[in-house]
């Protein structure tokens, strides 16, 4: 109760009796709670005031028992609800503490003077649109130069601009920035490549996608994996019944506007047994996928075939005895927003299945002009489920086990060396009880049995 | 490095603790327990021989010592828990701090280059200036740059090479100064 009392009287409270006017109080029902704050542990009678019953201000024991009962549990600790309760409610921008206000103020004049900054700059792209090329030395070239260097400047700007608001660096700290404006974009990117650009070049390098699929390639775009509603943190070896349905993606691009993408995913460990390789395969393939920084949501089951696939959903699938694949995706970006013939692509790739049709993803990279922008992988291995997978699926060789061929070694036997090995003959009968570990041979518990790949137990 | 500082071992302290001697606290705790704290010595503290090997150099600041290396391998302090609302105001305090501090030291550049650049311009109308009377052009500059006087017996003494300033005072610590 004490511990209550203490809480009753803000800081805000104290000083700001003098303006109360303006601020509206956060209850009409219990006037000077803060000192007249009793437990009450019996419900009242009659009527009940929603506030007891709000679970941001319930305080009583009560009410507290109701509000678990309905489902709506009170949230947070009684002192903070108390405290919620009897302050005022002051926005967090207007709160007055003297070093924080000033700032505030210092840092308002630094954004008059950032969009004055910009102010100037638009008025000089202005006229330097206006003025005749001929005026610039290195003629229409040169002005577009420096047109580009403004904008460039111009984005600095705006970003400079609202870098310091404590108000933008919460809502973007809760997920509640708009993608649309440029500081919240700006916070995302520096976010992405502070901690899961890195992660992924990391797989990049480790999976060997440079230079397996790709010569060389940098993300652009952070893209999340989602299958089952779960994600999938890049490189996840996943049983294949979860993978049989097509994957969700969560694509974020950090540059403003509309743009159409293309996604890829294939399989570059397909074993190809006739040729003792391996070839890449296609597993999904579709174009023309509208994306803007506002919505990076995008299920690959919910596309419409006919405008966008060109090849549907194979599920991933591993081989008895092959070792892992890698299902890389790639999201590349199309050139200008041009939309690519999705027909053509069919007829491209959409029947290359088999391990002897080598899907390139850098083939198709330059044949349409992309740009690899995004990428993320899961991997998948032979289990249990598999077999099962394929058959719905279609695909044949679930009854294959790939073994590999063992390869002897072409030296010849070592002669048995040691001590022991030494005294086997039967000059040395008498030590006979000694000599029984050889090294390669025996221990102490008997000869070693060599297991064949044959089968049959050999002696040594 | 922050390190844990604590100002109590700093304090000056005496090395041996002094023995008990008729002071009104002790000369009490004496009646009450006159076996505990009697001295085990009736000799005068002056009259003691000094014990060998304790008075080495740096023996005043032994404990001084000890507290500091001890404090120099200490863990760090815990981080500043915070919560939100307290960590934005915070948070934004430090960036204004910041962005201060850039300004004054931009406008400090910015009051130095124009200095500079004034002298610089000053110097440039002396080259390009003829006389006075039939002196040819760039004389004035010649005569403006010649450093007479700053070397050799006569010279400028060399601490007005540096800014003038109140501290450090030239006597570090006035003993005798009486308010």
């Amino acid at each position: 109760m004490s511990s209550c009392r203490q809480v009753g009287r803000p800081l805000a409270q104290r000083l700001l009796r003098q303006d109360a006017a303006p601020l509206r109080p956060f209850t009409t029902s219990s006037p000077a709670s803060a000192q007249v704050y009793k437990v009450v542990r019996e419900r009242p009678e009659g009527e009940v005031d929603p506030v007891e019953l709000d679970p941001n201000t319930a305080v009583h024991p009560w009410a507290e028992k109701d509000l678990w009962k309905a489902g709506t549990p009170p949230i947070g600790s009684r002192r903070r609800r108390y405290a919620i309760r009897t302050s005022q409610n002051i926005p967090f921008e207007q709160l007055p503490y003297q070093a924080f206000q000033e700032a505030r103020k210092l840092l308002a004049e630094d954004r008059e003077e950032k969009i004055a900054a910009i102010k100037a700059e638009v008025e000089k792209m202005r006229k330097i649109r206006e003025a005749d090329a001929s005026l610039f030395k290195g003629g229409e070239k040169k002005r577009e130069m420096k047109l580009q260097s403004l904008r460039q400047h111009i984005e600095w700007l705006k970003i400079q601009a609202d870098i310091n608001d404590p108000c933008i660096k919460r809502r973007f700290e809760d997920g509640l920035g708009d993608m649309n404006k440029p500081i919240y974009r700006y916070l995302a990117q520096r976010r992405w490549e502070a901690y899961e650009r890195k992660i992924i070049e990391q797989r990049i390098s480790q999976f060997h996608i440079t230079p397996d699929i790709l010569p060389t390639f940098s993300p652009q775009y952070d893209v999340q994996l989602f299958f089952r509603r779960a994600k999938v943190p890049a490189g996840k070896l996943l049983p294949s019944d979860i993978t049989e349905v097509p994957p969700r993606l969560r694509i974020q691009p950090f540059d403003a506007g509309d743009r159409l993408v293309t996604i890829v995913i294939l399989d570059p460990d397909v074993p190809n047994v006739a040729a003792d390789g391996f070839t890449k395969r296609c597993h999904y393939l579709a174009a023309n996928i509208p994306l803007s920084p506002t919505n990076p949501a995008l299920a690959l089951s919910r596309l419409p075939d006919a405008d966008h696939v060109a090849v549907p959903y194979l599920p991933a699938f591993a081989q008895k005895g092959s070792p892992y694949h890698r299902l890389a995706i790639f999201v590349l970006d199309q050139p200008d927003g041009r939309p690519l013939d999705v027909a053509k692509l069919r007829s491209l790739y959409a029947a290359n299945k088999t391990p002897e049709h080598n899907f390139s993803l850098k083939s198709l990279r330059d044949k349409f002009g992309l740009r690899p922008a995004g990428f993320t992988l899961f991997r998948a291995a032979w289990d249990e489920t598999t077999a099962d997978v394929m058959r719905r699926a279609g695909v044949p060789g679930a009854d294959v086990e790939l073994r590999p061929t063992r390869v002897r070694s072409l030296k010849p036997p070592k002669p048995l060396r040691g001590w022991e090995a030494k005294r086997q003959g039967p000059k040395y009968r008498h030590l006979w009880k000694y000599t029984k570990r050889i090294r390669g041979l025996s221990n102490a518990k008997g000869w070693i049995i060599k297991k064949r790949g044959d089968g049959g137990g050999r002696r040594g | 490095m922050p390190f844990h500082f604590s100002l109590g071992g700093l304090l000056a302290r005496p090395a041996v603790t002094a023995p008990f001697t008729g002071t009104t606290t002790t000369a009490s705790l004496r009646a009450l327990f006159p076996n505990i704290l009697r001295p085990f010595s009736t000799t005068p503290a002056s009259q003691k021989r000094k014990k060998k090997g304790k008075e080495g150099p740096g023996h005043e600041f032994r404990h001084r010592v000890a507290k500091l290396r001890g404090n120099l391998h200490g863990y760090a302090p815990p981080p500043l828990r915070m919560a939100r609302n307290r960590w934005l105001r915070h948070w934004t305090i430090h960036r204004a701090w910041q962005l201060h501090q850039r300004r004054v030291r931009e406008s400090l550049e910015r009051e130095r280059m124009r200095m500079h650049q004034g002298m610089h311009s000053a110097c440039e109308e002396l080259r390009v200036t003829e006389g006075p009377g039939l002196k040819g052009e760039g004389y004035l500059y010649r005569v403006a740059l010649e450093k007479k006087g700053l070397y050799g017996l006569n010279a400028v003494p060399i601490e007005y090479a540096r800014l003038q300033t109140e501290t450090p005072a030239r006597i570090a610590w006035d003993h005798d100064w009486k308010r």
